[in-house]
Order: C-alpha cells, then structure tokens, then sequence
C-alpha cells in the first residue's frame, strides 16, 4: 500500500469529522447553539460513576396490570348480568385465567352469550360445569403488561420532569424495569426522586361509616372477624392519618365513586392556619360525580384517600363540584411534591426499587481528576519510551497512537456511549494494543532489514507480515468484545462497546495512519537509512 | 536500537515442563484461596444488599467506625478500609437479608446526623450509596458468565478456522489458566469483588488472547515456511523471534498501568491491580501454557 492519495484524503476527514464530534467536549458550555442542528451538541458523556448522580432501577409489578384487567372483565360482567337479574356465585382468579361460577346453566348461558360477544379477541372462553374461564391470551397479556411498563415510565417521566433536575434519563430496561438516570444530583435530589417515584398516588374519595382508635373499635358494629371480610357487605377498612388520635381506622364504602383520575390540577396552598395543604380541581365528568356524590351525602363525612391512606375526613357541608384540599402535616416540600404526583397521575401498577447506585459528585470529580492525572502519566510515558525506543518511527507511532485516542472519542459521543470507570478499561486495553501493533510492526521492519532489504522494501515487506498478525489479534478480541456487548449488561455493555470502537479505530491507526505517514516520509525524501 | 542480540536463542520449550508444574502450583493455590475464602468476596452488585462508601475529615479506627454507626439502628454488616489507609475511605456494607430500602434511607439519615454532630465524624460526607435488591444481582451473574463463556467459544471458533484445533485448544487453555489465576490474586488480597474487577477480568481475558494470538501467528508462519522444522523448533524460534515484542509490549502496558495503581484513586486501585496480574500472568501463559499445548497437541497427533 502505498502513500496513496485515497488514504491521505480518508484519514484527513476522518480527522477532520472526529474534531467535529468532539468540539462540545471541548467548548463546554460555550458551545454556540446552532452547532445542535448540525451536528451531535453532546460530546462524550459520563458516567455516573465519573461524573456523581443517581442511578435508580425499578421494578414494575407488570403482572399486576393482568390482574386489573381480569378484575375487570369481572365487573364488567357482573354489570351486564344484573340486567339480566343473574348473579354471579363466585369468582377465582389463578396468573391468567378468572373463573367465574353461576347457580344454574341458564345463567351460564347467558354468562357464556356476553362473554363471547365481548371478550373472545382478548380471551380464550371456557365452558365448564357451570362455571365460566376466561383464559387471556398470551399476546394479549404481553400487550397489557407492555402497557403497564409504558404507563409507568410515563408517570415517572412527568413526575422526574417537573423537579426540574439537569437531564434526567429514564429508560426501559428489559421486559419489567425502568432505568432512571439522573446526572450530578445532589443528596437532597436524592430523597426527593425516591418519593416521588415511589408514591403510587392513587386518590380515592368515599365516604365514611365509622371510625375507631384501633381496628376492633372501628369494626365493632360489624361482626366480622377480619378486615377482609368487611367487602362482603360492600365496605373496606383504612389506617387514618388524620391528626386526630381516636381515628387510627376507618370504616368506608368499598367503591370509591370519585378518584384522582378525574383531577384536572393540584397545587401547594396555605390554609388558614397557614399549614401547608394541596388544593385540587376537578374536570367536567369529574366535577359532577364529585356534586353527586357530596350532594348525596351531607352531614357524612367524605374520605380523601391516599394510596389507601385516610389523610382527612372532612364533614359535607353542601355540594361541591369544583375543588377541594387535602390537609395534613405536611411540610410545604412535601405538600409541593404530592401535588405533582396529583398531577402526573396514579401508577398503573405498583413499583419497587430494586437497585440504587448514588455517587456524590465530588467522589466523581476526583475519579475523574485521579483518572485523568494517572492516565496522562501513563500516556507521557509510553510517548516518550516509543520516540526514545524507534526514534523517528517511534514519532510516527505516536502520532498515529494521538490520532487514534481522536477517533476513539469522536465516535465514542457520535454513537453516544457513555464513558464509565469500566469503558477506560476498555480503552487501556485499547491503547495496550494499540502500541503492541506498533511493536508487531517495528520489530518485524528490523528483523527484513537485517537481511540485508533497502528501507523501502522492509517497511513494505514489515507491514505486509505483520498485517494478518494484528489483524488476528484484533479479530478475536474484536468477538470477544462484540459477543459481550450482546449478552452483557450495564456496565459490561458499555465496557464492549468502548473496546469495540477502540478495536477498529487502532487496526485503522496500525495499518492505515502510521503506514501512509511512514511512505510519505521515506518515499518524498528518499532517505537511505531508516531511523527505527 | 536492539533490546536482543539478533539471534538470541532461549530454550523456551525445554523449561514448559517446569512452567506447567509452577502453573499448576498458582491454579492451586487460587483454587484453595477460592475456597478457603468461600469463592470470591462477591460485591455488593452480585449479592445484592447495600453498600455505602464515606469518606472522613480525621482518622479513626474501623473498630471506632463501627461502634459509632452501631447506635444508629442499623448495625452495618461490615465496616472495611477503602484504598490506600491516607485516603480515610471507608465502605459500610449491609447483608440484603437484613435491610431493606426503607431501612438504608433511615440509616443514611441517621448518618448525616452523626457527621453533622459527632466531633469524630465531622467533615465527613457520603461519596456513595449502592443498594442492590437481590434479584438484580444474581441475574448479572449470570448474565456475566454466559457473556465470558460465550466469548470462549467466539475465540475458539475464529482461532480453529484461521489455525487448527489445537492452537484454538491452547488459546482457551491459557484464556482460563490467566482467568483462574487473576481471580485467586483478587480472593487472595482478600479484595471485594466488584463489577470493576469484572471489567478488569475481561481486560485480562482480552489481553491474553492477544498475545497468544501474536506468538502463535508466528510459530504458524515458521512451520509453514520450512517443513524440516520439528514443533518444538518452530515453537521456540516463534517464541524467540516475538520475544523483543514481548517484552517491549509488556513495558509499557506496565508504564500504564503502574500509575494508575498508584494514582488512579480508590475505584480505579483495585482495578489497575487486577490487571497488573492480568498482564504478567498473560504474557507467561502465551509463551508457556498456550504454545506448550500446541507442542504437545502435535507431538500427539504425530505419533498417533
């Protein structure tokens, strides 16, 4: 290969695009804005384990949302068959299917008719002895809880997006995670991110029956052993969290006619003790449930519920339509951040944390000053051994080695990988090989040139046998890289990825960059000797 | 300039056999730390639970550390040294079976307290929380060991089509010889086991295939060039002729990395260490595990 024209012109905008890409990194802020609409406005991203931040993993009940939907189907049939004055006997729900049961076959019958007419393109229907399976099926399932996770990184997203932190990132991460991301906040962020992400926020309004210190007062009247069996006669039991120390528990309706679905908007107020509180607003179909139901039930007293919280029992005192408020002790933080859960609306499904990683940005700044010093030391180093050790070539190789660290990190911010501690891993390994297939090549032009070869001929001849070398040994690495980039995860993926781009910058740097240099400079001044 | 005389001639395939004794001495020896000390100290991400790394304004005993946390409620686990002893650095690790999310937000309240009051711990700050539920942490096990073991069998299919079977063999022999002697260094220095380290692992598993790679292109064009050549000579004249290479190249891979282990800072110690043994294991398991396969692999399908 000679110094050809092609490869000259291909290195130079290679060089030229690298530069670029990397012009964000190096101007910072001072970026001019139309840069965006050109080109990447990023340049190479940190991770969060260089830069601080939080790194949250949650889990989402997916399965959850099967169960809803089943849940349902089952009021909706037993909606449908009350116009047809059949009852239904019982229900049993296992992972997919509900089963429901009926006193006789006409019922089943019936049960059957409505069944079929609504829910056969969602649901495989059974007929057993009377009794009902509807078995959902498999895509659909797939779609419900697909859709659960989308709901939920929706709501996070909203909720996340109103703090108003730096660039917060939220991702999907598999079938049932959401993988949120935010760079360089602070502890306090920290605190706030987790409540809000963890509050399900669903609001429910109802409407109170009786109320008690502990559970046995609250359920005193109604002869039942445990809470649970107070759904039998359409009632359900709630912790308070009123102030108000004789009503620990609530006894209300099951139904919650009114729920936060219907809010149009909440916001922080005062009331007129000056205690902080969220004021909410209803929309049009919202508005007049809420009339109905307040209108209905003056002088009782109406539940606000929160995530199966009571936090105040308010007495109707006359209709309402439009607004209302929640109370409590809340500090104006707090109150702040509930109204925009209020907002962002309820969690489909419920959420766990399953993982958490918070660096402290001063931790990261001096990762990334130790880093930096240590691998500049490193790097002046190898610079200064390889021009000591081959002298003029040794000039070329580093050369070759800087052009190379360009590329690395020009595509490094265009296909926007993020540089973690185990990405400079990969790229020490990178610039390890990148300066043995200088080596390779050095010292196999010496051992042509000890055969007697003019200069020329052993570069030719050095390049040409050592080609499949490091080729070779850059292939099998290059597998190994890629194979962990597919089946590796997080920090591994972005290990590979790194040593990936690194692997095919350095063959081009090896083979390319340092070859057509070297030509040049032996081929126009025709030097006789080789300096290597 | 000329590191050899042009010419030097080692007799490298007549010490394998010791090589191999003293390789099997080191596998041993990790094999017997691994066990001694219950397989590696798994870090927080693989066995979930949570870890905390403080950093302090004075010096204080592990034993003081501990005491102090103690009162807050959440007796921490462990309570180890983090970096080099100057640093103060410290991680505070929970067992996932006894705290949950809720609980590491109360101890981490009730830590602040202390480092907003306590004389001893003033100045000091949080640097970071890890908490990792267990779920998470066994599936990036896995997910680990099939990525390594898959990128096993890549390099043994690419080596098999560009040398034969038992240069493939000898490649993935010394692969895991290197692996498995990393890894005893690591349980050995009693060092916590972290994705870090794993990153490292994978850094050695890169190297040394690449150095094997480069000695065996060498031995393959010497066998290919002169038919006359024995295995053993074409080994040893590879062997010889890259040696140059081999030592220049772990030169400076070493000029990179000491400086890192020196002053890459607390993450990047454990690292940088990992990889010093990596490459010195990986340079000698090119030369003597993986061309003492090869020799022997010929020797058998020539006599056979």
């Amino acid at each position: 290969m000679r110094a050809s024209r092609g490869w000259i012109v291909t290195i130079l905008i290679v060089t030229v695009l690298s530069l670029l890409l990397l012009a964000p990194t190096f101007l910072g802020d001072s970026t001019p804005s139309w840069w965006g609409k050109l080109f990447p406005d990023r340049g190479v991203r940190l991770g969060l384990d260089l830069k601080g931040g939080i790194f949250l993993l949650i889990g989402v009940d997916s399965e959850k949302g099967v169960e809803q939907e089943l849940a349902g189907i089952k009021d909706f049939m037993t909606e449908e068959l009350k116009g047809d004055k059949v009852l239904i006997k019982g229900s049993e729900r296992t992972d997919d299917t509900l089963t429901l049961q009926f006193f006789s076959k006409a019922d089943l019958d019936k049960a059957n008719g409505i069944a079929v007419t609504n829910f056969s393109e969602i649901s495989d229907i059974e007929e057993k002895d009377l009794s009902l399976d509807f078995v959902l099926k498999a895509a659909y399932v797939t779609e419900i809880e697909g859709r659960a996770i989308d709901q939920v990184k929706q709501v996070i997203e909203n909720r996340v997006q109103e703090l108003g932190l730096v660039e917060p990132s939220i991702q999907k991460a598999g079938d049932d995670r959401i993988l949120i991301q935010v760079p360089g906040a602070s502890e306090k962020d920290r605190q706030r991110i987790i409540d809000i992400i963890k509050r399900s926020a669903v609001l429910e309004f109802k409407i109170v029956n009786d109320t008690g210190a502990t559970e046995e007062t609250a359920l005193a009247r109604y002869d039942v052993a445990n809470p649970e069996e107070l759904e039998g006669q359409g009632l359900m039991l709630h912790p308070g969290d009123t102030g108000a120390e004789n009503e620990k528990f609530f006894v209300t309706t099951l139904d919650a006619p009114v729920t936060g679905e219907s809010l149009s908007g909440a916001r922080l107020i005062f009331d007129e003790f000056g205690r902080p509180a969220v004021s909410f607003n209803f929309k049009g179909e919202g508005a007049s449930k809420f009339g109905v139901l307040t209108e209905e039930n003056i002088g009782q007293r109406l539940a606000i519920v929160l995530d199966g919280t009571i936090k105040s029992a308010p007495t109707i005192q006359e209709r309402i339509t439009s607004q209302g408020r929640i109370t409590g002790s809340f500090t104006a933080q707090e109150a702040k951040d509930l109204a925009l859960v209020l907002r962002s609306g309820a969690l489909p499904v419920p959420v766990e944390i399953e993982q958490e990683r918070t660096v402290g940005p001063s931790l990261g700044k001096e990762s990334i000053d130790k880093g930096k010093l240590s691998m500049t030391i490193g790097g002046i180093l190898v610079i200064i051994f390889m021009a000591f050790f081959y002298r003029l070539q040794g000039l070329v190789a580093n050369a070759a080695l800087i052009l190379n660290m360009l590329f690395i990190m020009g595509f490094l911010s265009a296909f926007g990988v993020t540089l973690t501690l185990p990405g400079i891993a990969g790229l020490v390994l990178t610039l390890g090989m990148a300066v043995d297939g200088n080596i390779i090549i050095f010292e196999r032009i010496k051992e042509e040139l000890r055969t007697g070869k003019s200069p020329l001929a052993a570069i030719d001849a050095g390049y040409g046998r050592s080609l499949w070398t490091v080729l070779d040994a850059n292939i099998t690495t290059l597998i190994t890289a890629l194979i962990l980039f597919w089946f590796g995860t997080g920090p591994i993926k972005g290990f590979a990825a790194t040593l990936s781009i690194g692997i095919i910058s350095t063959v081009f740097s090896n083979v390319v960059v340092a070859r057509v240099i070297t030509n040049f400079i032996y081929e126009e001044k025709k030097v006789p000797t080789l300096s290597i | 300039m000329e590191l050899l005389k042009p010419g030097t001639r080692i007799d490298f395939v007549g010490k394998m056999r010791k090589a191999i004794f003293i390789s099997i001495a080191l596998i041993i020896i990790s094999i017997g730390s691994l066990i001694y000390h219950k397989g590696p100290n798994w870090g927080v991400e693989f066995t979930g639970g949570t870890e905390i790394h403080i950093k302090l304004a004075k010096d204080l005993s592990i034993e003081d550390i501990k005491s102090t946390l103690d009162t807050t409620g959440y007796p921490p686990e462990v309570v180890q040294q983090l970096g080099l002893k100057g640093d103060r650095e410290y991680l505070i690790r929970f067992s996932p079976d006894l705290v949950k999310f809720d609980q590491i937000q109360g101890f981490q309240t009730e830590l602040e307290k202390i480092m907003a009051t306590n004389e001893s711990f003033k100045g000091g700050s949080i640097q970071r929380v890890d908490y990792i539920g267990p779920r998470v942490g066994k599936e990036l096990i896995r997910k680990a060991i099939i990525a390594i073991l898959l990128g096993c069998v890549g390099i043994l299919i690419y080596v098999m089509i560009r040398f034969e079977f038992g240069f493939a063999m000898g490649a993935v022999i010394a692969l895991l010889h290197d692996t498995l002697i990393t890894l005893g260094a690591i349980s050995l220095m009693d060092k916590e086991f972290t994705l870090a380290l794993v990153a490292g692992l994978l850094t050695v598993i890169g190297y040394s295939v690449n150095d094997t790679i480069i000695i065996f292109d060498r031995i393959r064009e010497n066998m290919k060039k002169s038919g006359k050549l024995s295995i053993r000579e074409a080994v040893n004249e590879g062997v010889n002729q890259t040696l140059t290479r081999t030592i220049l190249t772990s030169l400076t891979v070493f000029l990179v990395l000491i400086p890192l282990f020196l002053f890459g800072g607390s993450v990047i110690h454990d690292f940088a260490f990992t990889l010093i043994v990596g490459a010195i294991v990986g340079t000698y398991s090119s030369v003597f595990i993986a061309s003492a396969f090869v020799v022997y692999w010929r020797e058998k399908k020539g006599s056979s």
